[in-house]
């Protein structure tokens, strides 16, 4: 499962830096493409803003397959206040300017799965493949503006997984 | 420990894409697809003459197929099955409306509405069309070269049809593509151009002629082809023609293998019909889709591989390292 979610972390974050790579984070003193892991990170009081931050939840498995089905619900959480130059003004354009490219990272819906637990990563035989998201409304806290999408993102357990 | 196979599973797909290409109707001759040279081919470009027709949906097909059991002895029994008939029927919807599903979706023949001068005489399918004019030599599929004056007569967003003057032919109408079946002569000099699957979206004009958004279905103008703007599309419940086209239908799984399914030839079998599809689930009030829903029958070849009568084939080109 894990190999799964890697892949998919690491294809979206590959894609982000063709859509859009201005989208940048500050992560222990390395400029990386804004899309981060949350459970792969120290412990955030609260996500940082323009930033793409995946939180992995539900977990189902079909074992009556030749090969075992699992399907992994990632969340991908994201907010903005705007810029600082418009006074916050433009929070609900860059908001859709991420809804885009949320949408726009998401397709093609598949990746190859690779194990990244070697260097460098491995070829595996599968492909890793999700479902359309489904957004949440626009969460408003004062001048914050954020949004979810939920993915189901499926793997095929391969021989030694 | 990592292995370099893996035991697959049923394919997973999210979607159908649907291709055709024409029937030479008059030769009765299908376009085939072959899956072992053109099998991986890209979906946004496929190998001509397909045309795309983009992904589709509620896309069923069934065998119409009978069998019936030779039976022998006392009491009877089965001796040997024997297949009495063969048909086939595919149903599906198409998401967009253009030129090509339109004319899929129509049972009858599909026809430009071809502009005109005002303040004729209303006719159902289109007065008397404004005059056509010629291309000059050297136009392409995208390109059509013009005289400066009669360039003039186009603009940017419009349609237009290109294709022969009538001159009195009986049959199958249009080529590459047959838009008609005519009984008898009609008067219309302008009939081939109201039936061609030669049409295409104007989108740049200049003093040596237009561009075109998309390449003609038939390719570049023949000589005697006129041009004339169309200004949207008819087709009709009622009438002798029926669409017949070779049909190919895909299924990529989530591991890259493919399911094919090619008729090599599809005729529509219903009339014209819509499927509204709320834009909000369930709700039954608001948007709705309107979606083209297409109703075919298969038709049948001969495989000349053993000369047997099929009228679909079904491929599966496995995904890589996918145990068989």
């Amino acid at each position: 499962m894990q190999n799964a979610k890697d892949s998919f972390y690491m294809a979206l974050r590959t894609r982000l830096t063709t859509i859009n790579p201005e989208r940048t984070v500050l992560v222990r003193g390395a400029a990386r493409p804004g899309i981060l892991v949350e459970e792969a990170e120290a412990p955030l009081s609260q996500i940082p803003s323009d930033v793409f931050v995946l939180r992995w939840q539900g977990l189902g498995v079909d074992v009556d397959l030749d090969s075992t089905l699992v399907a992994e619900e990632c969340e991908i959480l994201y907010q903005t206040f705007g810029t600082q130059s418009f006074g916050g003004l433009d929070r609900g354009r860059l908001l859709s300017a991420m809804d885009e490219e949320l949408i726009a990272l998401l397709q093609p819906f598949y990746t190859p799965k690779l194990n990244y637990a070697t260097t460098p990563p491995a070829a595996m035989l599968t492909q890793v493949f999700w479902d359309e998201p489904g957004f949440t409304p626009t969460l408003t806290q004062r001048d914050r503006l954020s949004r979810s999408a939920k993915v189901l993102v499926y793997s095929y357990q391969e021989q030694g997984e | 420990m990592a292995g370099n196979w893996f035991s697959a599973p049923a394919p997973v797909a999210r979607r159908v894409m649907g291709f055709f290409a024409p029937v030479n109707r008059a030769a009765q001759t299908p376009v085939l697809f072959d899956p072992v040279q053109q099998g991986s081919f890209s979906m946004e470009a496929p190998p001509a003459p397909w045309v795309s027709l983009g992904w589709i949906q509620e896309f069923t097909r069934r065998s119409a197929s009978k069998t019936t059991a030779v039976m022998t002895g006392i009491p009877a029994s089965t001796l040997e099955q024997v297949r009495e008939s063969l048909a086939a029927q595919v149903s599906f919807q198409f998401l967009s409306w253009t030129k090509l599903t339109m004319a899929l979706a129509t049972g009858s023949q599909h026809m430009n509405l071809l502009a005109s001068a005002s303040g004729l005489t209303p006719a159902a399918d289109g007065p008397q069309a404004t005059s056509a004019v010629t291309p000059q030599s050297g136009s392409t599929a995208n390109s059509i070269l013009l005289a400066a004056a009669d360039a003039a007569k186009f603009s940017p967003g419009s349609l237009v049809a290109v294709d022969a003057d009538y001159a009195g032919q009986t049959g199958f109408v249009g080529s590459p593509v047959a838009g008609a079946f005519l009984r008898q002569p009609v008067t219309d000099l302008d009939y081939i151009r109201r039936i061609t699957f030669n049409v295409g979206l104007v989108v740049q004009v200049n003093p040596s002629g237009i561009s075109l958004a998309e390449p003609l279905l038939g390719g570049a103008p023949a000589a005697g082809a006129k041009v004339q703007a169309v200004t949207g599309f008819v087709d009709r419940e009622g009438g002798c023609f029926y669409q017949e086209w070779s049909a190919l239908f895909v299924m990529e799984g989530s591991q890259g293998e493919r399911i094919f399914f090619h008729y090599p030839r599809l005729q529509t079998m219903a009339g014209a019909e819509e499927a509204a599809v709320s834009l909000a689930g369930k709700q039954k009030t608001g948007h709705a889709r309107i979606q083209l829903k297409g109703q075919f029958m298969a038709l049948p070849v001969t495989d000349p591989m053993d000369g047997e009568r099929v009228v679909c084939y079904r491929s599966f080109l496995p995904a890589a390292n996918a145990l068989i």
